[in-house]
C-alpha cells in the first residue's frame, strides 16, 4: 500500500506541513532544534533526526519530518514543524503527548525490509527502512527511516527494541527515578479510600453494615502471615478467635476473606484454597477448617455457598488468547487492511471470543448477585491466589449491587480494595517487566470492559463516563503511578523501604493514578464526569421523586413473592441438609448443581428485567447476544474510518450539556430571584461548544483537523478536472490499474 | 390484467355473503359481558373472546393486561378492560398501534397448550386442543402474546383462534377498501380524532398537484429547471408521476421524444438540487430497442447533462443487493430475531452476519454517501440509473437527500421526500410489501431497508434529525397496515384510479405494450385525488395518540445552519468547465470515464473492466483531500460504513423478545424532560413564594431546549 503510493504518481502535497519523502532536501531542519519535554528523572537515551512519520490514517505517503527520541520513559516523535495549533485539543494528557508512547505501552514493534514486515526483537543484524510501532492503547505509528543517518537508525532502533522489550528489574522502573526526582508535592487529600489502614477497612465494614459479623484483623502486620495478603483484612468474627495462629502455616490459604456485605446481611467472601498436595503439617487443617465453616454456616451467619471460579470461568490463558486476537482487529496498518478485516467484522469478532468471556463474567456476577440478594446466602469465591477472577467477579458484584461503587470515588475505592490492596498481580499480568509472557493476562482490562458494558447500558447510573474508563485503562501503562505497577502491597512496601534505605534521602512518595490532576487539566477532567448521572435523590428534595424511588426499591426484593418464597424455603432446607451431611468431607459438594443454578438465574434475571430500572438500586446488565458490544471508544478511537463528524453519542452529550447548563442558569436565576439579589453573570462556558462538528471519537481522535473526508480517490478527481481527450485517458487508466 | 381485477371483485362480492354472519355474531356477543367493539365503518366482528390476558412475553413472569380479543374482518384487536371506577380510555377507533394487528400483517399464528405442542395455524388447519396461549408473529416484527386463563371460557378461546386462523388467509380483498361508501365513512372516522388536535401548520406535500411540485422546486432553487406537464394524463408513462422536473430549456415536444429511449419510459428527471449547483437525477436504463446511432438523442443528452458539462452515471444496481437478496436477508433476519428458536448468545454475531441484512444496509449507506460527497464537491449532474428506476433508485435518491439536505431531516421534509421519491415516483409498494398476498414473488422490503438505512444515519448523527427512532418505527409498522393509500398502490396512476385496476401484472408493462393500456381511456374525470379516498400514512393522528406523536420529535435536534451550503472550491471549478459533455460511470467504488457520450449496448452502460477496483474499500483509500478544506457546516453528513458502525435496529427487530427490548434506553430523553419539568415546577413554586409574576422570557427559556426550533 505504502509502496504503491511512493512508486506511483507523487501525491500533491495537500497540506502545508505534510511533505512526501521525495522532497527531503527542502526539509532539513535549518538550525531549528527540537527538544523533548522531559519529566523529572527522565533521561534521553538515544535519538534520530529526519525521521519521517506517516499520517497514520490513510496509508498514503503523507506525513511529517521530525526527531525520534527514546528516553527511559517513552518513545517520542517531535515534529520539526511545531504544530502551531490554532485549536489546542480540548482533551490533552499532560504526561503523554500525542506522539508519545511510554515504553510500557509499546505492544509490538515491526520493521519493514523490502516491503516485508518483520517483528523486531533481540539483537538486530539488519536495520529496517521503516519502523512500525503498535501501542497498547491501539495507536499505530509508522516511521520511515530512509532519510535518517545509518548510525542514528542503528542506535534508535536497537534502543527502542532494547528498552521496550528486554526484561527489566523492578527497581529500574521509571516510577522510582521519577519519584526521587520529582518535587515532593504535598499529598493532596483524595476522597478515594486507599484501604492501607485499619481505619479504612473498619469504615468500609460500617458502611456496608458488615461489622456485626465480621471484623478487621491485623495479624498480618509486618506480613507475618502472608506476603500475598494485605496488612489488614476482614474475616468472620469467630474465625478470628479460634484459628489465628494456625493460619500462619498456610500463608493465608483457606481463610475466607470478606469482600462486601449485602444490605440483607449476606456477605461476599473470597478464599484461595489449600494446595492440592498437602504435606503432613497441613493434614489437620481441613478438620480445623470444617470447624470454621460450621461456625460461619450457622446463625447468625447465612448459609454458605462456594463457587470455584476456576471451574466456571475461562482460564487466564483463555483470556490472554482471546484478547490477543481481539486487539489485533484494531491494530490497523492502513485503510486497505482495515477494510479487509471489516468485511467479516462480526464473525471475526465472534471468533476472538473476547465478548463471550465478558458475557460469562457478567453472567457469573449475576449468579452471585442472585445468591446474595434473593437467596440471602453467603457466597465464597474460590480461586488459586484469589486475586484474578475473584477480583473481577467480586468487583462486578459490588458495582451491580452497591450504588456507591458507581460513583467516581466509590469506584476508585473499590479498585483499591479489591485489586490494588486485594493483591492483583498488576506487574505480572501486564508484563511490565517483560519477564515472562506466561503470566500475562489482561484481567483488569476485562473488568473495565465489563464495567463499560454496564455503563453503556445504564449511563445515568454511573457518575463517571466511558472516557473515564478509557483513560483509566490507558493509565495502566504510565509508569509514574504506583497503582498498577506492583504485584501486592507487600512488594510495594518492601521495595519502598529498601529504596529509601539505600538512597538515604527523604522518603519519596509514589503518585497514585487517582490524582487525575497529574494527567489532566480541570477542563479535561470535566469530561470524566457524567453530566447525566442521576444523583441519589436527597430525602427533602422532591416529594414526587422519593415516592417513585420507594416504589422502585422493591425491585431489590424478591419479586414474585407468591411463587418464589416457598421455593426458596425448600431450596434453603435442602442446602442445609446437604451441608450438614457433607460438610467436613468435601467442600466441593457445596457448590451448586448447575441446573438449579441456571433456573434460579434465569428467573431472577428475567424478573428483574421486567421491571423499570432504579439507577440507585440493583443493576443487572443485559447479557444476550446483541447486548454485549465492542467498547468503541477504547478500541476504535484512532481509526478514522470509524469517525463521524458531528455524530455519535458525543452529539447527544454535547446537547445535554447545553441543556444542563441552561437549566443550571435558570436555577441560579431562580435562586437570585428568591434572595432578591440582582447579581448577574451568565458567562459559564459550556464544555462542548460548537459540538455540531465534533468528531464522534472525541475526545480522542487525532484527526480533528482533517475535517471532511471525501470518499472518492483524488486521482480520479484529477481526471475529472483535466480536459484532455478521453481516449488517451482510457489508456492511462489501464496502466494504472495494472500498477494496482 | 383484467381477470385479475375481476377476481378481486369476486372476493369482494363474497363479502356481503359473509356479512350477515357479522350481526349474528355480534348479537350473540351481546349476551356476554364483553365490551362493545368500536369498529371502523364496514368492519364487523367475526369472533370475540373476553377474559383474555395480553402479556408482554412468553412466560408467566411478565405482566399481563386483561381484556377482550376480537377478530374482525379487518384485524385482530385487543381491547383492555377498563377497571371499574377508572375513566374509560378514549380509544383510537381506527387502528391502535399497540394492540391491533391488521390481518395482512399477521406473519405466523401459533397456538400453544400445556397438553399439546405448539401448532402453527393456517386457514386450513384444524385445532385439536383448547389453546391456552396464542402468539401472533407480525410481519413488522411485533410479537403479541395472548393467554386464555382457565375461566370456563375456553370455547370462546377456541373460536376466536380459529376465526383468526381463517381470517388471516381470506383477506385478499383489501382493495375493497377503496369502495366509496366505506371510504366516506372512514373519512368521517378520520375526522373525529383530528378535531381534538390542531391541524398541521404545513401539510405534507403529496405531489399529486402541480402546486406541490412547483412549491418544492422553488425551495430547491428553480434555476434551470421547470415542472413539465407532459405526463399529466399519464399518457407518456403510467408509472411516472403526472408532473416531472426537467431542464428548463427543454420543451415538452422535445421531451416527449426522450421517453421511448428508457425502460418503462422513465426518463431522467430531477430529484434534488444541491445548493452548490450539482443536480441529482434518476432514470431507468436505456431501452433495449433504442438505438443512438439511428435516432435523435439530443433530448436524452440534454436530460442527462442537465446543463452541466459533466454527467456522472451511477449504476445503482452495482454493489447493491437485488430485491431477491433483500427479501432473503429479511426473511433470515426475521428468523434470527424471532424469540423462539433463539440463537445461542455466543453465536449471535456470526448468525447476524449470516443474514447479510447489515451488509445490504451498509452497501446502501455507502453508495449514498459516495453520491452525496460527489454532489457536494463537484458541479455536475449525477444520474442514478437502475433498470426500472423503481426500487433501489428510490432508496439511494432519498438516502442521498437525507445526507445532503438538512430539510429532509425534518419530519415534514422527510415525509415530502418519501412522498416524492417513493410514492409519486412509483415504487411498486403493492408488490413489494405484498399486503394483498397476491403471491410472494415480487415481495421485497426495499422500503424497510431504506428505513433501516435512515435509522443508521439517525443513530450516527443523533442531533441532525428532527424526528426520532420512534417516528421511523411508526412508519415501519404503518407500512404493513393496508389502510393507507400510500402503501397500497404502485404508482400515482393506480392511486388516482382508486386501485380499480390494481394488479401486479400491470406493474412492469413493457414500453411497447403500454399504448394499449392508454387507449382504454382510464383517466377518471373526477378531480385529482377524488378516486383515492384512503388517507395517506401521514395522517398520524389516525393511529397514533398525541402522546406517541410527541415522541416523534427529537428534543436534541440541532437545526443545521443553512446558507453555508456552497462547497468551497466550486467556484474554481466553474472556470474549468468545458463545453463538451463528458460522461463518467460511478460503479464499484470508482469513477470511469465513458469514451462515448451514450455508450449503451443492450440496454445498459458498458462497464469498463480495467478500472474496476477489486473491493469497494478503495473509495476511502488514499484520498488526498486538502486538509485545509473546512467541513461544510450542516451540509453533508458523511456516515461511517464500518462493520462496527452499522448496527442492528434493535428496537425494531428485537421487539419480539421483551427481555431484550427492555434494556434499550429511551436515550435518556425522559431524564431530561423530567429535569425540565421539575425545574418548571420549581419555577412556579418559586414565583408563588417570591410573589413576583413570572417573566415571560424566563418561562420561554425553560421550554426552549425542548423546542426543535431553537
Amino acid at each position: 500500500m505504502l509502496s504503491k503510493a511512493a512508486g506511483g504518481r507523487p501525491a500533491k502535497p495537500s497540506f502545508v506541513s505534510y511533505v512526501s519523502p521525495e522532497e527531503i532536501h527542502i526539509k532539513e531542519p535549518a538550525g531549528k532544534e527540537v527538544n523533548p519535554y522531559l519529566l523529572p528523572g527522565e533521561l534521553l537515551l538515544c535519538e534520530a533526526s529526519t525521521v519521517f512519520k506517516y499520517v497514520q490514517e490513510d496509508g498514503s505517503n503523507r506525513g511529517t519530518y521530525g526527531k525520534l527520541v527514546c528516553t527511559n520513559f517513552k518513545v517520542a516523535f517531535l515534529g520539526y514543524e511545531s504544530a502551531s495549533d490554532d485549536n489546542e485539543p480540548q482533551f490533552k494528557n499532560k504526561v503523554i503527548g500525542e506522539n508519545d508512547i511510554t515504553l510500557h505501552c509499546i505492544d509490538q514493534i515491526y520493521g519493514v525490509y523490502d516491503e516485508k514486515k518483520k517483528s523486531l526483537y533481540g539483537q538486530l543484524k539488519k536495520y529496517p527502512e521503516k519502523l512500525i510501532i503498535y501501542s497498547k492503547d491501539f495507536r499505530v505509528f509508522h516511521f520511515c527511516l530512509r532519510c535518517t543517518k545509518e548510525e542514528e537508525v542503528k542506535r534508535i532502533v536497537s534502543g527502542i527494541v532494547h528498552h521496550s522489550q528486554t526484561p527489566k528489574l523492578l527497581k529500574r522502573l521509571f516510577l522510582f527515578s521519577y519519584a526521587s526526582a520529582a518535587p515532593n508535592s504535598p499529598d493532596a487529600k483524595n476522597r478515594t479510600v486507599m484501604f492501607d489502614t485499619f481505619k479504612d477497612w473498619h469504615e468500609e465494614l460500617e458502611r456496608t453494615k458488615g461489622n456485626v459479623k465480621y471484623e478487621v484483623v491485623s495479624v498480618n502486620e509486618g506480613y507475618r502471615v502472608s506476603e500475598k495478603l494485605p496488612l489488614y483484612f476482614v474475616v468472620p468474627k469467630p474465625f478470628l478467635k479460634s484459628v489465628t495462629e494456625s493460619i500462619l502455616v498456610h500463608q493465608g490459604r483457606g481463610i475466607p476473606i470478606w469482600c462486601w456485605s449485602c444490605h440483607n446481611g449476606a456477605a461476599l467472601l473470597k478464599m484461595s484454597p489449600f494446595p492440592k498436595e498437602q504435606d503432613d503439617s497441613a493434614l489437620q487443617m481441613p478438620k480445623l477448617m470444617d470447624g470454621i465453616y460450621k461456625t460461619i454456616h450457622a446463625p447468625p451467619y447465612e448459609v454458605l455457598k462456594m463457587d470455584d471460579l476456576s471451574s466456571s470461568l475461562p482460564s487466564l490463558q483463555d483470556i490472554q488468547t482471546a484478547y490477543t486476537r481481539f486487539k489485533q482487529l484494531f491494530l490497523i496498518d492502513n485503510s486497505a487492511h482495515f477494510w479487509d478485516t471489516d468485511v467479516k467484522w462480526f464473525s471475526l469478532l465472534e471468533s476472538t471470543n473476547w465478548l463471550e468471556i465478558i458475557r460469562r463474567c457478567l453472567k457469573k456476577a449475576i449468579e452471585v448477585v442472585e445468591q446474595l440478594e434473593r437467596q440471602t446466602t453467603n457466597v465464597l469465591l474460590i480461586e488459586e491466589n484469589a486475586s484474578d477472577l475473584c477480583c473481577v467477579i467480586s468487583s462486578l458484584v459490588q458495582v451491580m449491587m452497591d450504588s456507591y461503587c458507581r460513583t467516581k470515588f466509590g469506584f476508585q475505592s473499590l479498585i483499591q480494595k479489591e485489586w490494588v490492596i486485594g493483591g492483583h498481580s498488576f506487574l505480572d499480568r501486564s508484563n511490565h517487566l517483560r519477564k515472562s509472557d506466561k503470566e500475562e493476562a489482561p484481567v483488569f482490562l476485562l473488568f473495565l470492559d465489563c464495567v463499560w458494558q454496564l455503563v453503556q447500558q445504564y449511563p445515568p447510573a454511573f457518575e463517571f463516563t466511558e472516557t473515564y474508563l478509557t483513560v483509566l485503562s490507558d493509565s495502566l501503562y504510565i509508569p509514574i503511578f504506583s497503582t498498577f505497577f506492583f504485584n501486592s502491597q507487600h512488594q510495594k512496601d518492601t521495595i519502598m523501604s529498601g529504596e529509601s534505605h539505600n538512597a538515604q534521602s527523604s522518603p519519596f512518595r509514589l503518585l497514585t493514578v487517582w490524582d487525575w490532576s497529574v494527567q489532566f487539566e480541570p477542563k479535561a477532567q470535566a469530561l470524566l464526569n457524567n453530566p447525566l448521572y442521576a444523583e441519589k435523590p436527597k430525602p427533602d428534595k422532591s416529594q414526587r421523586k422519593t415516592t417513585r424511588f420507594k416504589h422502585h426499591r422493591q425491585l431489590s426484593l424478591p419479586l414474585t413473592q407468591t411463587k418464589s418464597s416457598p421455593k426458596r424455603g425448600f431450596f434453603r432446607e435442602e442446602t442445609d441438609h446437604l451441608i450438614k451431611n457433607i460438610l467436613g468431607k468435601r467442600i466441593s459438594k457445596l457448590i451448586n448443581s448447575s441446573e438449579e443454578l441456571h433456573s434460579n438465574f434465569r428467573e431472577f434475571y428475567d424478573s428483574w428485567h421486567c421491571k423499570p430500572v432504579d439507577f440507585h438500586g440493583l443493576l443487572l446488565p443485559h447479557i444476550e447476544g446483541p447486548e454485549i458490544k465492542v467498547w468503541t471508544q477504547r478500541y476504535l478511537r484512532w481509526i478514522p474510518e470509524a469517525q463521524l463528524l458531528g455524530g455519535g453519542t458525543v452529539a447527544i452529550t454535547a446537547k445535554f450539556l447545553d441543556v444542563m447548563e441552561e437549566v443550571q442558569k435558570l436555577q441560579k436565576q431562580m435562586d437570585e430571584e428568591h434572595s432578591q439579589t440582582a447579581a448577574e453573570d451568565a458567562d459559564a462556558v459550556p464544555t462542548l461548544r460548537n459540538s455540531a462538528r465534533l468528531s464522534s471519537l472525541f475526545p480522542f481522535a487525532l484527526l480533528q483537523r482533517h475535517s471532511l473526508k471525501p470518499v472518492l480517490p483524488t486521482s480520479t478527481w484529477k481526471d475529472l478536472e483535466d480536459e484532455e481527450d478521453l481516449a488517451k485517458r482510457d489508456d492511462e487508466f489501464v496502466d494504472l490499474s495494472g500498477a494496482d | 390484467m383484467l381477470p385479475a381485477a375481476k377476481s378481486s371483485f369476486k372476493v369482494r362480492q363474497q363479502e356481503p355473503g359473509a356479512g350477515p354472519r357479522g350481526p349474528k355474531f355480534s348479537n350473540a356477543k351481546r349476551n356476554r359481558p364483553c365490551q362493545a367493539f368500536p369498529g371502523i365503518p364496514g368492519e364487523f366482528v367475526l369472533e370475540a373472546a373476553p377474559g383474555v390476558r395480553r402479556s408482554l412475553g412468553a412466560s408467566l413472569r411478565f405482566d399481563s393486561i386483561p381484556g377482550t380479543l376480537f377478530c374482525t374482518n379487518r384485524r385482530v384487536a385487543f381491547v383492555p378492560d377498563v377497571p371499574p371506577g377508572a375513566k374509560a380510555h378514549p380509544r383510537c377507533s381506527f387502528l391502535h398501534s399497540e394492540y391491533d394487528v391488521a390481518l395482512p400483517c399477521i406473519g405466523k399464528l401459533v397456538a400453544a397448550s400445556s397438553v399439546s405442542k405448539a401448532k402453527v395455524l393456517t386457514a386450513s388447519s384444524s385445532l385439536k386442543f383448547m389453546p391456552e396461549e396464542l402468539v401472533l408473529y407480525c410481519r413488522d416484527f411485533r410479537v403479541l402474546h395472548f393467554r386464555f386463563p382457565e375461566s370456563g371460557l375456553e370455547p370462546g378461546a377456541f373460536r376466536v383462534t380459529m376465526a383468526i386462523a381463517r381470517a388471516q388467509e381470506s383477506d385478499r380483498d383489501v382493495a375493497a377498501w377503496s369502495d366509496s361508501t366505506q371510504l366516506r365513512n372512514l373519512e368521517n372516522a378520520q375526522r373525529s380524532p383530528e378535531e381534538e388536535g390542531e391541524e398541521d401548520p404545513a401539510p405534507t406535500l403529496l405531489f399529486k398537484s402541480l402546486q406541490d411540485w412547483e412549491q418544492e422546486l422553488r425551495r430547491l432553487g428553480p434555476a434551470g429547471w421547470r415542472v413539465s406537464v407532459a405526463n399529466e394524463r399519464f399518457d407518456m408513462a403510467t408509472s411516472l408521476p403526472r408532473y416531472l422536473w426537467v431542464p428548463g430549456q427543454l420543451l415538452d415536444n422535445e421531451l416527449k421524444r426522450a421517453f421511448a429511449h428508457f425502460n418503462q419510459r422513465r426518463i431522467p428527471r430531477l430529484c434534488w438540487r444541491h445548493p452548490g449547483g450539482s443536480d441529482l437525477l434518476r432514470a431507468a436504463s436505456f431501452h433495449a430497442a433504442s438505438d443512438p446511432e439511428k435516432e435523435d438523442t439530443r433530448a436524452v443528452e440534454a436530460l442527462l447533462l442537465a446543463g452541466h458539462a459533466r454527467c456522472v452515471v451511477v449504476d445503482t444496481v452495482a454493489d447493491l443487493p437485488s430485491s431477491t437478496e433483500i427479501q432473503l436477508a429479511h426473511v433470515r433476519l426475521r428468523t434470527l430475531c424471532s424469540p423462539d428458536p433463539a440463537v445461542a448468545d455466543e453465536k449471535w454475531l456470526s448468525a447476524l452476519e449470516g443474514t447479510h441484512w447489515l451488509d445490504h444496509v451498509r452497501a446502501c449507506v455507502r453508495k449514498a454517501s459516495d453520491v452525496a460527497v460527489l454532489l457536494a464537491e463537484r458541479r455536475c449532474s449525477v444520474v442514478l440509473q437502475e433498470s426500472d428506476d423503481r426500487d433501489l433508485n428510490c432508496l439511494v435518491a432519498s438516502l442521498v437527500q437525507l445526507l445532503a439536505d438538512p430539510h429532509a431531516r425534518t419530519q415534514l421534509g422527510f415525509q415530502n421526500l418519501v412522498q416524492r421519491e417513493w410514492v409519486a415516483a412509483g415504487h411498486p409498494f403493492a408488490q413489494r410489501l405484498n399486503l394483498c398476498r397476491d403471491g410472494d414473488r415480487g415481495e421485497a422490503p426495499v422500503f424497510q431497508l431504506f428505513l433501516d438505512c435512515a435509522w443508521q444515519l439517525l443513530r450516527q448523527f443523533p442531533a441532525a434529525f428532527a424526528f426520532t427512532e420512534a417516528y421511523l418505527l411508526a412508519l415501519h409498522d404503518s407500512s404493513y397496515v393496508p389502510f393507507f393509500s400510500t402503501f397500497l398502490f404502485s404508482c400515482q396512476w393506480e392511486r388516482s384510479r382508486g386501485g380499480q385496476h390494481r394488479a401486479s401484472s400491470q406493474l412492469y408493462t413493457p414500453v411497447n405494450g403500454w399504448r394499449d393500456a392508454a387507449n382504454l381511456e382510464i383517466l377518471p374525470q373526477a378531480p385529482v385525488g377524488g378516486g383515492a379516498c384512503l388517507p395517506p400514512v401521514w395522517a398520524w393522528a389516525l393511529h397514533y395518540s398525541a402522546q406517541q406523536r410527541a415522541q416523534f420529535q427529537n428534543p436534541i435536534y440541532t437545526r443545521a445552519s443553512d446558507g453555508h451550503m456552497a462547497p468551497p472550491g466550486c467556484s474554481k471549478l466553474k472556470a474549468t468547465l468545458s463545453e463538451t459533455g463528458a460522461v463518467f460511470l460511478l460503479a464499484r467504488g470508482g469513477l470511469a470515464p465513458q469514451p462515448h457520450l451514450f455508450p449503451w449496448k443492450n440496454g445498459s452502460l458498458v462497464k469498463k473492466g480495467p478500472w474496476r477496483v477489486p473491493s469497494s474499500d478503495s473509495l476511502n483509500d488514499q484520498w488526498g483531500w486538502p486538509s485545509s478544506c473546512p467541513a461544510l457546516p450542516g451540509a453533508v453528513l458523511v456516515p461511517a460504513c464500518t462493520g462496527s458502525a452499522i448496527q442492528l435496529w434493535r428496537r425494531c427487530y428485537l421487539r419480539g423478545s421483551p427481555e431484550r427490548q427492555r434494556g434499550l434506553f429511551p436515550a435518556m430523553l425522559t431524564d431530561l424532560t423530567e429535569e425540565l419539568e421539575l425545574l418548571q415546577e420549581c419555577l412556579n413554586d418559586g414565583h408563588w413564594r417570591a410573589t413576583s409574576p413570572p417573566s415571560p422570557a424566563e418561562s420561554e427559556e425553560a421550554g426552549s431546549p425542548l423546542s426543535p426550533s431553537r
